[in-house]
């Protein structure tokens, strides 16, 4: 499926980190190098199976816990085997690498392998909200929020004074597998410092009821 | 309840491990599972043990039990051949214990394979079973046994802590047995009779397909070992084991050598593999696809 999805907010993995994700039942082992670089990968080592999430960023490089084999962050390439130390890894040895682009404020994965990352500007400013994990399939989620996201906790809004129109959003969903789906959201444009906690709290409390809708659907 | 195919004769009709006597000594009553197979284990007064199970629909006795090695031994078809033999328990001076019981979310063929694995003692029994930078595996000799199975031979590791007695690292000589494609066999240099080993085996009952029990039996020649340690130092070890097991993907041993890469450290797995694929086991592996 040549198609992009965000699987996280790009602050969610910091520089040397490593988190696990899962895209349409792909699980998923998104780390960021020393440098900055994310990756993406199949989160199995290409030797014995083991996650990779066990493992730790090593430099410009991912360490599996079971026999600390490493792999080279972008080619996902293997560049030291301790058992054979003196010999260098077989050109083929490397766990599968997926596509993956940075917008500024989150992260897309391409499970096809050729995928071209698009040429989207940085957004930037934007502000990524807390992701929401939901128990339902992306479409339960969908039709929840074409039906009017605000409206998903009535009373809530009405004593809210923020003006949501202030700020446009966007929902972003990952099928994470066929009946659970993370909602990611950014709201487009600059929230100042002083409204920020108020307006993330807000948006909580709204996806939360999508989630909640969502599921008692499902 | 089978709606998968029938277990393969090597296995069914072969005897495993289902529980450790000092357990059953506590709780009288113990409920596994073999093979898929739930089963219920119960101590009588005279120290004999009855199984009960269901392996063809509605719970009946099962005949085929018995007690050796302080491990209780089911076999749920008809027995083809003897439960394994272990010599060195019959040493009488060696102290003999098993090693305590840890359920595994994981196919006890991977658990054997990782009890082979020569390659990761240096990371995950750091400061134990190894210790970087002595990560090299040098080359091992790797051959079938007569009577089914592989033997290991000529490995050596470095090793700071090789035992619970033992505070000095040395380099230690590894010797293993594939016995049965779920029992395997370590033989290590003792550092006081250096013509005697000592004895260590990993016995995975396969609870089902991706679950096993490690079950652990030892025979240690008797200088300065005791019982408790010995069984502390075993679970130590497991222990470190036991969250790697769980996180292999997937949770079956591939049997395809394009499944997963070897190289030559991986020798004894690789060998391991092919005589699973060669004996016809499929319980608990990925078999390798027909052409």
């Amino acid at each position: 499926m040549n198609r992009w999805f965000a699987v996280s907010a790009c602050g969610e993995v910091p520089h040397g980190q490593v988190a696990q994700s899962q895209l349409l039942g792909q699980e998923l082992v998104l780390w960021r190098s020393a440098a900055g670089a994310l990756n993406a990968w199949e989160n199995r080592c290409p030797h014995r199976g083991v996650r990779l999430t066990l493992g730790a960023c090593v430099g410009e490089e991912l360490r599996c816990q079971y026999h600390a084999w490493r792999f080279a962050s972008g080619s996902g390439q293997c560049t030291h085997i301790p058992s054979h130390p003196h010999q260098k890894p077989a050109g083929t040895i490397r766990p599968q690498v997926f596509p993956v682009f940075e917008d500024g404020t989150f992260a897309w994965v391409n499970l096809t392998r050729e995928a071209v990352s698009p040429q989207r500007p940085a957004a930037g400013i934007d502000t990524a909200l807390r992701s929401i994990f939901a128990r339902a399939p992306v479409a339960a989620v969908r039709q929840v929020l074409l039906r009017g996201y605000a409206d998903q906790s009535v009373g809530l809004v009405d004593e809210f004074t923020l003006d949501a129109t202030e700020y446009a959003l966007r929902f972003m969903l990952q099928p994470v597998t066929e009946g659970q789906t993370i909602i990611h959201a950014r709201l487009q444009g600059e929230v100042t410092a002083a409204k920020r906690m108020t307006v993330l709290r807000h948006h909580n409390v709204l996806m939360s009821a999508v989630r909640d809708h969502a599921e008692a659907a499902a | 309840m089978n709606t998968s195919p029938p277990v393969e004769p090597v296995l069914w009709d072969d005897w495993h491990p289902v529980g450790e006597m000092v357990q059953l000594q506590r709780t009288a009553v113990l409920h596994t599972m073999l093979l898929g197979v739930p089963l219920t284990l119960t101590l009588a007064a005279d120290g004999s043990v009855t199984a009960t199970g269901a392996p063809h629909g509605s719970p009946v006795p099962l005949p085929h039990v018995q007690i050796r090695y302080g491990l209780v031994w089911l076999c749920l078809g008809t027995p083809a051949r003897e439960i394994v033999d272990f010599p060195e328990t019959r040493e009488s001076d060696r102290v003999v214990c098993t090693g305590g019981s840890v359920a595994v979310a994981v196919s006890g063929l991977r658990a054997v394979e990782n009890f082979l694995d020569l390659g990761h003692l240096a990371f995950v029994h750091a400061g134990y079973l190894g210790e970087e930078p002595h990560t090299e595996i040098c080359a091992y000799k790797v051959e079938p046994l007569a009577d089914g199975g592989i033997l290991a031979t000529q490995c050596r590791v470095y090793q700071p802590r090789p035992s619970p007695m033992e505070s000095q690292g040395f380099d230690v000589d590894y010797i293993y047995a594939v016995r049965r494609p779920y029992i395997v066999v370590l033989f290590k240099a003792n550092p006081v009779e250096k013509e005697r080993m000592d004895m260590i085996a990993l016995l995975a009952q396969p609870v089902t397909e991706e679950r096993c029990v490690a079950h652990v039996l030892m025979a240690y020649p008797p200088h300065n070992v005791d019982v408790a340690s010995l069984r502390w130092f075993q679970q130590l070890i497991f222990g470190q084991d036991r969250p790697i097991l769980e996180n292999q993907l997937p949770k079956r041993l591939p049997l395809d050598p394009r499944a997963e890469i070897s190289v030559r450290a991986d020798s004894s797995s690789a060998h391991y593999r092919r005589w699973l694929s060669a004996v016809g086991v499929r319980y608990g592996a990925v078999p390798v696809a027909a052409a």
